[in-house]
């Protein structure tokens, strides 16, 4: 069956048994991905999925259920599901499906010929990453993953009050993991790697660029040591300050403001952050992979200052925490993929970028750490209190120079604190994900060392 | 799922163009999911996966496709498709046997979970959270939630392999998060099982709730660890993780087989203190790691890692199998149809020594006790790991002292197992989700109280 034949039926029995408005959230996505180890085709992945949720009202509740298989014998299963869900239910909230927007920006994250890139072509270039990054430095001692891909992906939301949305994105990528060795029988190892993207052409992918940043990340850290426990200024590269703000990305949603989860409850209007700092969500940029028109209820997104010079303007809203606090929604409702509930999330989170670079933030601190990478993130953080502590990788900065490679470290504050004391943001945003931070500069963290 | 005849069609198919192995891994899932916020019923979904997986291997290469459409006429594009990766030379030609195997389903479920279930659950999810917010005024809010997982797989292969299995999940999560001033700390408890309802039936949810509440409600309390390097005690149960992170991802034939393990070629060696000996084994009834099968149909197994800090074995997949010129121990494991079988740990421990915890605790002057872990992650190429510790307090003068929050601890695999130098005699396995190559899936993680005479210590100084 396919989609549109399978949602008039589903409409219709669901109508027989008792359901008074209906959705259908419809996701799939096809990609082909190849990657290489030691000259030979490691692996080689082509897939194709998809799946659909199902909500409706009945008794006044909206239930949910979802399936992956497109059938009739699944009609009966989602039916029957989500009017249990329903029955269940305690939260007295009304629910209800939205008609649309009137009015919908074109964002442009499509084109037909991408996932159409022959294979042969993401194959020579795994290879040749490969090649150019073992011959780039004699201190590489195994590329471990050099790979290619090509992808894209369908969302359509169809209710029984006449929405009808459907997207489509593209996306190319290549990467590259090496392990490092200053000699063959060093007992010391560094891994790094690199990625790049393009939502245009494969060809567009500096697949030369990809390898020898990943080679710069690895070899980089060779002969890394841990500092004295002290507290230090930290600079936080673009992507570890990407990193901790993926993290605490939750706070900004209405949804775990409601629920208790976040501290900034009750701080609409007030100062939270430095004024230096300003937060958006933007879904409506150029070129950005995760851009898009319309939110998992098939509202029209558009863009909003959560944080503007220190202040918190809003929160990010669905549909029914805007309902509950009395305000428009800020086209925020998300769903994690087809299986879950519509949530609260954002599209294209950003510290809005400074005016200095990364070099001239080094070069101005007198002591401090760079860090360049974060781990343990799932684990090592706490987004309702704000707290973490992370294990880290870096450089050491004495008189305004990187002066040698840091591990064994970690370091520890908190989110909101941190918000508070940025001494200096960096112009080097790279928008690769939803959530962007330029290179953010502290006066003081913790860190625990030797 | 799939008829016979299909199976045997698709597999020549995958054959086509000269690969030597090929395999197909059809799911079908229900899982439901019930989530209680503050003790009312916020959300109850259910949802079906479906979808089948074809690999096709020739030598080292490997070409993974999946599909959620199982008509035969789609599987056989996609088996060819897939083959089209595959430029090995003659078309294979084997006859294949399929041999049904009825495997002996060890892990006995007592009552099938489906959603007449669900208001008991809510019932028994009432009570965790009546017990969590009613241990402290400081509790401010619970998040419980109850998730059920039917997963029915067949695994059919080239080598003539047919096989079936059902395998059942249950799980309890419970949070709590307590609140002082403008300090906010959560807690957490999630017991699991290779088990149906009955596992929620006979659990101690009030203990469970409490422990929640405790963590969260002494946490907010606490003020900041000490950082620096210190003796760490590590109490039984889910601080297993300890291992699972700094060396059971290491013994991982994905890791090992391409050199990228910092535990390859050291079999036979000392790689941890005399006193450890760790073993992953898929087959203790009803634990929430256990499978009757692998993901690639083979039998799971008790393996031994390493016997008093030797050596001893990997956990090797089919690939790594053929990369390593070693038998599969029954360790190829994957999420679903979506992702290929890895080398993956089932349920990871170290044994029982001869201390008691409080001889551990005694016997340290200064350092922190850890009795509560949260997650952690590791690099298995340079075997550096950090995990979080969910609870924990100081040792003082040999007692247990003042609480504190924010420990995280980081270290490096083999100088870690190397430097612990008390074992205690109280092993216990705690639940968790394992992210890696091939997903996340069910693992516990065991130990009795172990104590590390050095570790970094990642608290905030001067606070």
């Amino acid at each position: 069956m396919n989609i549109e034949e399978f949602q008039k039926v589903l409409f219709a029995q669901g109508r027989e048994a008792g359901f008074t408005e209906m959705e259908i959230y419809y996701a799939n996505g096809r990609s082909t991905s190849v990657s290489v180890l030691k000259g030979e085709i490691d692996a080689y992945n082509i897939v194709e999925s998809g799946g659909l949720s199902f909500r409706g009202l009945i008794g006044g509740k909206m239930g949910y259920s979802s399936t992956e298989r497109l059938d009739y014998e699944s009609i009966d299963y989602l039916l029957d599901e989500a009017g249990s869900n329903a029955e269940v239910l305690e939260n007295e909230e009304p629910e209800e499906l939205f008609a649309g927007s009137g009015h919908y920006h074109s964002v442009d994250t499509y084109l037909a010929s991408l996932i159409k890139t022959p294979p042969g072509q993401l194959i020579e270039a795994a290879l040749a990453m490969e090649r150019i990054a073992l011959n780039a430095d004699h201190r590489i001692d195994m590329v471990r993953r050099s790979a290619a891909s090509v992808s894209e992906s369908e969302v359509l939301i169809v209710n029984t009050k006449g929405l009808n949305c459907h997207r489509k994105h593209s996306s190319a990528s290549a990467s590259i993991y090496v392990l490092a060795k200053e000699s063959k029988d060093a007992k010391e190892t560094v891994t790094g790697g690199w990625f790049d993207f393009s939502l245009r052409s494969f060809d567009d992918i500096d697949l030369e660029g990809v390898a020898l940043t990943g080679v710069r990340e690895a070899v980089s850290k060779l002969g890394a040591s841990t500092v004295p426990s002290d507290n230090y200024p930290i600079i936080f590269r673009n992507d570890a300050a990407t990193s901790l703000l993926s993290s605490f990305a939750s706070v900004f949603s209405a949804e775990s403001v409601d629920k208790g989860f976040s501290r900034l409850k009750g701080k609409l209007g007030e100062q939270v952050a430095g004024s230096n700092i300003s937060i958006i969500d933007d879904p409506l940029m150029e070129n950005v992979p995760s851009s898009k028109a319309f939110d998992a209820e098939g509202s029209a997104t558009a863009r909003h200052e959560l944080i503007k010079d220190g202040r918190l303007l809003t929160f990010l809203h669905n549909r029914k925490t805007a309902r509950k606090a009395g305000v428009q929604s800020t086209a925020n409702a998300a769903k994690g993929g087809y299986k879950g509930m519509v949530e609260v999330s954002h599209h294209n989170l950003y510290i809005a970028p400074g005016t200095t670079s990364l070099s001239e933030i080094i070069r101005e601190t007198e002591r401090g750490i760079l860090i360049v990478e974060l781990q343990g993130l799932h684990a090592g953080t706490n987004a309702t209190s704000g707290s973490f502590s992370l294990a880290a990788i870096g450089y050491l900065i004495e008189h305004g120079e990187i002066v040698r490679p840091v591990n064994q470290i970690t370091v520890s504050g908190n989110f909101f604190e941190l918000l508070n004391g940025i001494e200096r943001i960096g112009y080097d945003s790279r928008f690769i994900g939803s959530c962007t931070s330029p290179t953010l500069k502290v006066s003081s963290l913790s860190v625990s060392g030797a | 799922m799939l008829q016979e005849q299909v199976i045997y069609r698709v597999l020549t198919a995958a054959l086509e163009t000269g690969a030597d192995f090929a395999e197909i891994f059809a799911e079908d899932k229900t899982s439901g999911r019930l989530e209680m916020v503050g003790g009312t019923l916020e959300s109850s979904l259910s949802g079906r996966d479906y979808g089948v997986g074809i690999r096709i291997l020739r030598e080292n290469f490997s070409v993974y496709a999946y599909t959620n459409d199982s008509s035969e006429q789609n599987l056989i594009a996609t088996a060819r498709s897939a083959a089209a990766a595959i430029r090995g030379g003659a078309a294979g030609s084997r006859v294949m046997d399929l041999r049904r195997t009825v495997i002996d389903h060890r892990h006995v479920i007592g009552i099938m979970p489906d959603s007449s279930q669900k208001k008991r659950n809510i019932e028994l999810m009432r009570r965790a959270h009546s017990t969590a917010a009613a241990y402290d005024p400081s509790i401010a809010q619970t998040k419980i939630h109850a998730t059920n997982q039917l997963q029915n797989v067949l695994i059919a292969n080239t080598e003539g392999l047919l096989v079936q299995d059902m395998r059942v999940y249950t799980r309890l999560g419970i949070s709590a998060v307590a609140e002082d001033g403008d300090q906010k700390q959560s807690g957490f408890s999630g017991p699991g099982a290779y088990a149906g309802h009955e596992f929620l039936e006979s659990l101690d949810i009030e203990e469970h709730a409490r422990k929640a509440s405790r963590i969260a409600v002494t946490m907010v309390k606490a003020a900041y660890a000490p950082s620096g390097r210190l003796p760490v005690i590590i109490d039984n149960g889910f601080g297993g993780v300890l291992f699972h992170e700094a060396c059971g991802h290491g013994l991982e034939s994905t890791a090992v087989a391409p050199g990228s393990s910092v535990f390859a070629g050291k079999i036979g060696e000392q790689v941890a203190s005399p006193l450890v000996t760790a073993v992953d084994d898929g087959t203790i009834l009803n634990a929430w790691g256990s499978l009757n099968i692998d993901d690639e149909g083979a039998k799971t197994q008790r393996n031994v890692l390493i016997e008093n800090g030797i050596l001893k074995g990997y956990l090797i997949d089919r690939m790594g199998s053929r990369r390593m010129g070693l038998p599969s121990t029954g360790s190829g494991r994957r999420q679903s149809y979506k992702f290929a079988p890895a080398s993956r740990m089932n349920n990871t421990f170290i044994c029982n020594g001869a201390s008691t915890r409080e001889e551990i605790i005694a016997n340290t002057e200064y350092g922190i006790y850890a009795k509560s872990m949260g997650g952690g992650s590791v690099n298995t190429a340079t075997s550096d790991f950090n995990f979080a510790v969910q609870e924990a307090y100081i040792i003082r003068n040999g007692k247990i002292a003042e609480p504190v929050k924010g420990a995280t601890l980081i270290g490096k695999g083999i100088d870690c197992l190397s430097k612990i130098d008390m074992v205690g005699n109280n092993l216990e396995h705690g639940q968790g989700m394992c992210g890696s190559v091939s997903g996340s899936l069910p693992v516990n993680c065991g130990q009795p109280t172990i104590r590390v005479s050095e570790m970094t210590v990642g608290g905030r100084k001067g606070e």
